[in-house]
């Protein structure tokens, strides 16, 4: 088998940066847990809120797969651009940050969706911890990347950070973060005997308690790989919305036949990324619904970037929907 | 140390021209459609068939399991049937035992196979001094564009009517319209003669039955039925993973085999057990009557005991050439066989490694798959790609 290769800078930044500094672009907790700031969310709990910084980490990424679309990532510019990266060792900034933030948009909205988040767990009586400062990054990337050696230890440490919690319940916000921690961490490391649950689980546990919302509009359930596949959780989205009283339209493709939003090649192939994105948008405003609801942040992200070319449909979080929903209990 | 950041740079700017060109669009958006409706259209025909597929899938890891053995027995029941079989441990030796059958000079039929793409069969026997002919339809027209395949079942998927209808008219020194029924009509009277003119048939096989020696090809055109059949020789070349213990398996094996490759039942299924003859003067057995007088099977390795030995990677040897993951994968519906080499998309990324190049060649294909599964929802044999995609991609990057 095979020698070693030189692989992208692009693998080696997203692998340093999540071994380094517990996510794959070396944000800080202050950043990453800002969202949290006016919850009083305790560190310790029976149920661990879990981020894995997922969704904070949506707008930088976003911004730098803008720059590997300006720049080639396979090039000298781009191998030169990262060289940048000494600068952080020498003064302590982020290059990568620097950056990406340049162009950052949307981060108002990608980090209260994790509010939003708690605000609907808390409304169906679950009492939440989250720790601010020990949170790391699920190491999902690793895993997807094929850094598995790297893995093997960060697995360890992620394991270790959710031990100290307490937490008897792990409840994920993105189902990659749950897949790692469901599927592949027991394979590797003595991962904490916890249950690891999806948002879209915790709510439709306690379905019978969310109120009936008023919606004229169709909605049209764009399933996540990671969710319907992995997870196997499809159904659950469909009670829910059954429950509140939301009508919904399936696409052409749903559930276990999902169609995947482009996102995982968005790094490396981001030009075939947006046109795979681009056709799972077509599927679903074809179905005439003028609201796609998303359940995990990198489809939302993939999604949002051709839903904003103006496709006729409008892109929402199922976590936002059931938050207005519980808000407004109307104008959906 | 090999640099999958070039690579990747060339490979991508492929990827990205492919996605770009409206003659793949078109072709591959009709194809995917007309694949989804055919097969949903054959399952609700033949509703017993995934019941069959996860039996067929249990013949598969039995086979795979007892391999050496079954291509021992094979062996040897086709000496039986007054066949010769080889086993090719590389492609070397299959090139070696091709030379010493087939020699130079000569006019040669084939039929389309898979692993005759892995082993560049046609240029390998050109080089030697024969002329080789592709007799299916889609390889004869990727034959004369120079071009390769763009899918393992619909090898022209790419090419539409209009360029076919360019092709030919340079080709047959006439004016072919780009009207379908012309096109194959054209093609059907230049190749007639040539199979009756051909010294050597050449054919892949898509099951072979270890208890009988029987090789079963699946075809629609008929055009192998002519390539196995009008030349005197015929010479098979299989993979030895198509073994199976017995006959009856290797018809579910086929069946299977075409029904998720959107048929409900093809035009032909050839099952082929030795030469041709006859007895019907006093009773003699005599070779040669209207078949071939020789039949050659040459069971093909280059890689796959290494594939059906590893743990992680054996399930990739169930793969029946179905081709269906190709059309739920959203990479391969944009960019068609520019997403692979030989062996296309996800599974073809797996089967690179092994037989068609090494982990070089298979890094570019495996960064391009998304791991979001929906090829297993539609393989027939519920082979977990993006698992052994994972895999794959830790090596790439180990040390």
């Amino acid at each position: 088998m095979p020698a070693k290769k030189k692989i992208p800078p692009v693998l080696e930044i997203l692998r340093d940066n999540i071994v380094k500094h517990g996510n794959p672009l070396a944000l800080k907790p202050r950043e990453t847990s800002a969202w949290a700031k006016n919850l009083e969310l305790p560190v310790k709990g029976d149920i661990l809120f879990y981020t894995g910084s997922e969704y904070q980490l949506l707008p930088f990424i976003d911004s730098l797969v803008k720059t590997l679309k300006i720049v080639d990532p396979s090039s000298t510019i781009f191998s030169w651009l990262m060289e940048a990266r000494k600068i952080v060792n020498m003064t302590g900034i982020n290059a990568e940050k620097i950056y990406a933030s340049i162009l950052a948009k949307d981060k108002e909205r990608y980090y209260s969706i994790n509010y939003k988040a708690v605000h609907v767990l808390r409304k169906l009586g679950y009492d939440l911890c989250y720790d601010r400062q020990g949170e790391l990054y699920s190491g999902a990337l690793l895993y997807e990347l094929g850094f598995w050696k790297d893995l093997d230890d960060y697995a360890q440490r992620v394991a270790d950070s959710i031990r100290k919690t307490e937490a008897k319940t792990v409840v994920c916000i993105s189902p990659h973060a749950a897949e790692m921690f469901r599927k592949v961490y027991p394979q590797i490391v003595d991962f904490p005997d916890v249950q690891v649950k999806t948002f879209i689980e915790m709510v439709w546990e306690k379905r019978h308690l969310l109120p009936k919302i008023p919606c004229d509009s169709l909605v049209v359930i764009h399933d996540s790989c990671r969710l319907a596949r992995e997870l196997d959780v499809s159904q659950e989205i469909r009670d829910i919305l059954d429950e509140i009283g939301v009508k919904y339209v399936e696409p052409f493709r749903s559930k276990e036949w999902t169609t995947c939003c482009g996102g995982p090649s968005k790094m490396l192939f981001p030009d075939i990324s947006k046109i795979v994105a681009g056709r799972r948008v077509i599927e679903l405003s074809d179905t005439g619904a003028e609201k796609a609801l998303i359940s995990c942040p990198y489809c939302l992200s993939a999604l949002q970037s051709e839903i904003d070319k103006g496709n006729g449909v409008i892109l929402e979080d199922i976590i936002e929907f059931l938050y207005r929903g519980l808000e407004a209990q109307c104008q959906i | 140390m090999s640099d999958l950041n070039k690579e990747l740079g060339t490979y991508t700017k492929n990827l990205n021209k492919a996605s770009q060109d409206t003659n793949i669009n078109n072709a591959m958006n009709r194809a995917v459609k007309s694949y989804r409706e055919n097969v949903a259209s054959a399952l609700e025909r033949y509703p017993h068939t995934p019941e069959l597929a996860e039996e067929v899938r249990k013949i598969k890891e039995y086979s795979i399991e007892h391999n050496e053995e079954l291509l021992a027995q094979a062996m040897e029941v086709i000496e039986k049937n007054r066949g010769k079989a080889f086993y090719a441990k590389d492609k070397e030796e299959a090139f070696q035992i091709l030379h010493d059958l087939i020699g130079t000079g000569k006019t040669i039929v084939k039929g389309k196979s898979m692993l005759g793409e892995e082993l560049q069969l046609r240029h390998i026997l050109e080089n030697a001094g024969n002329e080789v002919w592709e007799t299916d339809l889609g390889e004869f027209i990727l034959q004369l564009k120079d071009d390769r395949p763009m899918h393992i079942l619909s090898p022209a998927i790419h090419v539409p009517r209009e360029q076919v209808a360019e092709i030919f008219s340079e080709f047959f020194k006439k004016t072919v319209p780009p009207d379908i029924t012309k096109e194959v009509e054209v093609v059907r009277e230049f190749l007639r003669e040539k199979y009756f003119q051909a010294d050597v048939g050449i054919s892949g096989a898509n099951v072979v039955a270890a208890d009988t020696g029987q090789v079963v090809i699946i075809e629609n055109e008929g055009n192998v039925r002519l390539c196995t059949g009008a030349p005197p020789v015929h010479i098979v070349l299989v993979g030895i993973e198509k073994l199976v213990p017995t006959f009856l398996d290797s018809m579910k094996v086929a069946e299977v085999t075409w029904r998720y490759a959107n048929y409900t039942a093809p035009s032909y299924v050839n099952v082929i057990s030795g030469p041709s003859k006859t007895g019907d003067i006093e009773k003699v057995t005599t070779y040669g009557a209207h078949g071939p007088k020789e039949l050659y099977v040459i069971f093909v390795d280059n890689g796959r005991s290494e594939m059906m030995q590893e743990e992680d990677f054996k399930q990739a040897s169930h793969c029946l050439r179905c081709g269906g993951c190709m059309y739920e994968c959203p990479v391969f519906q944009i960019t068609a066989g520019h997403y692979g080499r030989t062996y296309l998309s996800g599974i073809g990324s797996v089967w690179t490694t092994f037989v068609d190049g090494g982990l070089d060649m298979a890094a570019p294909m495996l960064y391009t798959c998304l791991r979001c599964g929906r090829c297993v929802e539609r393989c027939p044999m519920k082979i977990d790609v993006p698992s052994m995609i994972g895999k794959l991609r830790s090596m790439v990057v180990s040390d």
